[in-house]
């Protein structure tokens, strides 16, 4: 039997459909207005893009998130794994303290950044990754952890050891193939993460995609809500595709296997 | 991306009480000690980048402006402007996680009974309105609920007027009603979950048991599910909690929210040689939100140890 729908929820549903959907539409509407509201066009979409600082400070947001994301694959993969092999004494610890930036407001976090981190690593926006390696942390952890426990990790390694393969082979071509999607999951989340990033850019002065559109929508309402709506969309085209793509993925397997 | 994932982690925990289904066991390679080697370089990068930082501002929030020990941060801290910041914070926290864990239940439990395709669509939108926040979120509100938004111009032609009272967007409500956005879809993530392992079997064996739906709501799903609910709300708490970059959108410096209040001790703006000051803001900061996550710890392992 399964669960069906009562008008109840069909009510719940569309009440919170609307909570979600005027104000996403709102802002489109809005975005549009050209001529004082006379008439609709995509003036103020082409606005943003014609700023100063609209493709550079969207470029150093993508190279922190790539810098992010290879920074998360080169510590995490190889620790949690571990963790799941000789290692697994240390995976409480290594648990608790991946939990630990949930705990710690984003604020509080920047203020100990800004305190105790020396200049010379407070000269580079760079800086930023390394600290979204440390916030994505409980999301990167949670999702590599998953993806080891659901395969024989055990047997893979053994088996590749037998054979002669070194840990670092072993782990680029027997374990991290394995676990392709959890890999993707976390390179995924630390992306996202450090696009949208405020908190710790603002606080540490640095320029990122979020800052900026926080410093532009001060001169220009509409354009600012055309830059919001392209922004937000943008990130549900992304998540959307992702969400989407391990279907395709399994139907290519069940091809090769037939 | 924010709190969502980890989140839905322990969500999926809370709710694996109800089932008896176990993840895979650690597994140990034969007759090799576990050494700490490489392990090295994750120890070295969370003690420097993680640990580090948060002795040296819990450190600092103990000495003034010459370097003595002194707790009179903390007694600013407590007092005046601070104390009501932390007051509000709390108050709209607790507000906005106690309203969206309720919504975001009962629409949890109309997503987890829609189609599969359609739910997976919902989820990955619901994971970005989740962590939604800043200037975009504070632009659709304006365009909807402001004062020339399209939603109270709607309700005003019903004959609705949402700005009869003392109601704007930048009060405690309208605050409320923004922070509800990402709320919601983020106690939808982590609660779904939970709801999906109530069996339909247990559905059956009340009905066929003679029992009516308040019986099989009274006596069997709110028990079963109300520590998953209890813990999704203390994290929807912290999470409310340590929201800066809305608050900062949304209350031009209106509102003194604590997180902004260290912003702005942070940046100067308020009056210089007050670092300390800002730094036992943090440290009473983490005090609060370490309470909550340590109830939420505490619910979760109840409820674990009840399976």
């Amino acid at each position: 039997m399964k669960l069906k729908l009562r008008p109840a929820h069909y009510l719940i549903l569309l009440g919170g459909a609307l909570f979600f959907v005027f104000p996403l539409m709102a802002a489109v509407e809005f975005s549009l207005r050209t001529n004082q509201g006379k008439s609709y066009g995509l003036a103020n979409y082409r606005w943003f893009l014609h700023q100063d600082g609209f493709r550079p400070n969207l470029f150093m947001s993508f190279k922190l998130a790539a810098l992010t994301a290879v920074l998360v694959l080169a510590l995490m993969v190889p620790t949690v794994v571990y963790t799941h092999l000789g290692g697994a004494k240390w995976r409480r610890l290594i648990e608790f303290i991946c939990l630990v930036p949930l705990v710690v407001p984003v604020v509080s976090f920047a203020i100990g950044a800004i305190t105790a981190m020396p200049t010379i690593f407070q000269s580079s926006p760079y800086e930023l990754s390394f600290l979204y390696v440390i916030i994505s942390l409980p999301y990167t952890y949670r999702a590599l952890d998953v993806g080891l426990s659901s395969i024989p990790l055990t047997t893979l390694v053994e088996a590749s050891r037998s054979i002669g393969a070194s840990s670092r082979h072993t782990l680029q071509f027997v374990v991290v193939p394995s676990i392709r999607s959890a890999v993707n999951g976390a390179i995924f989340l630390a992306i996202a993460l450090s696009l949208g990033e405020f908190t710790l850019a603002v606080l540490l002065h640095w320029d990122t995609f979020p800052t900026w559109i926080n410093n532009v929508s001060q001169d220009n309402v509409l354009g600012a809500i055309s830059l919001s709506v392209f922004a937000l969309f943008g990130a549900i085209f992304i998540v959307l595709i992702v969400a989407l793509a391990p279907n395709i993925r399994k139907s290519e397997k069940i091809e090769e296997s037939a | 991306m924010s709190t969502f994932e980890a989140a839905t982690a322990a969500g999926t925990s809370g709710g694996g009480s109800l089932t008896l289904t176990k993840g895979t066991r650690p597994i140990k390679i034969r007759g090799k000690r576990s050494s700490l080697l490489p392990l090295l370089p994750f120890f070295a990068f969370v003690g420097y980048f993680l640990i580090y930082p948060l002795f040296t501002v819990s450190k600092d929030a103990f000495l003034d402006n010459s370097g003595h020990f002194t707790l009179a941060n903390f007694s600013q801290a407590f007092h005046g402007v601070y104390a009501q910041g932390f007051l509000l914070s709390m108050r709209l926290s607790l507000a906005s996680a106690l309203v969206s864990a309720v919504i975001g239940a009962a629409l949890a439990s109309a997503i987890v009974r829609i189609g599969q395709q359609s739910r997976k669509v919902l989820v990955a939108i619901a994971s970005v309105l989740a962590n939604t926040g800043g200037v975009p979120l504070a632009f659709m509100f304006i365009a909807s609920f402001g004062a020339q938004g399209l939603v109270t111009k709607a309700l005003k032609f019903a004959g609705i007027d949402l700005y009869a009272g003392r109601f704007t967007l930048f009060s405690f409500m309208g605050l409320l009603l923004v922070y509800c956005f990402f709320q919601i879809p983020l106690m939808v993530l982590i609660f779904s979950p939970a709801l999906e392992n109530v069996r339909p079997e247990w559905r059956e064996a009340n009905d066929s048991l003679g029992g009516s739906r308040v019986d099989y709501f009274k006596n069997v799903s709110v028990p079963l599910l109300f520590p998953a609910f209890l813990s999704t709300t203390l994290l929807l708490f912290a999470n409310a909690f340590s929201a800066y970059a809305t608050a900062r959108a949304m209350t031009a410096g209106q509102m003194p929210l604590v997180p902004l209040l260290i912003g702005n001790l942070v940046d100067g703006n308020v009056i210089a040689n007050q670092e300390h000051l800002g730094h036992a803001l943090a440290v009473v900061m983490i005090g609060v939100s370490l309470v909550v996550m340590s109830m939420y710890l505490v619910v979760l392992r109840l409820t674990k140890s009840r399976s």
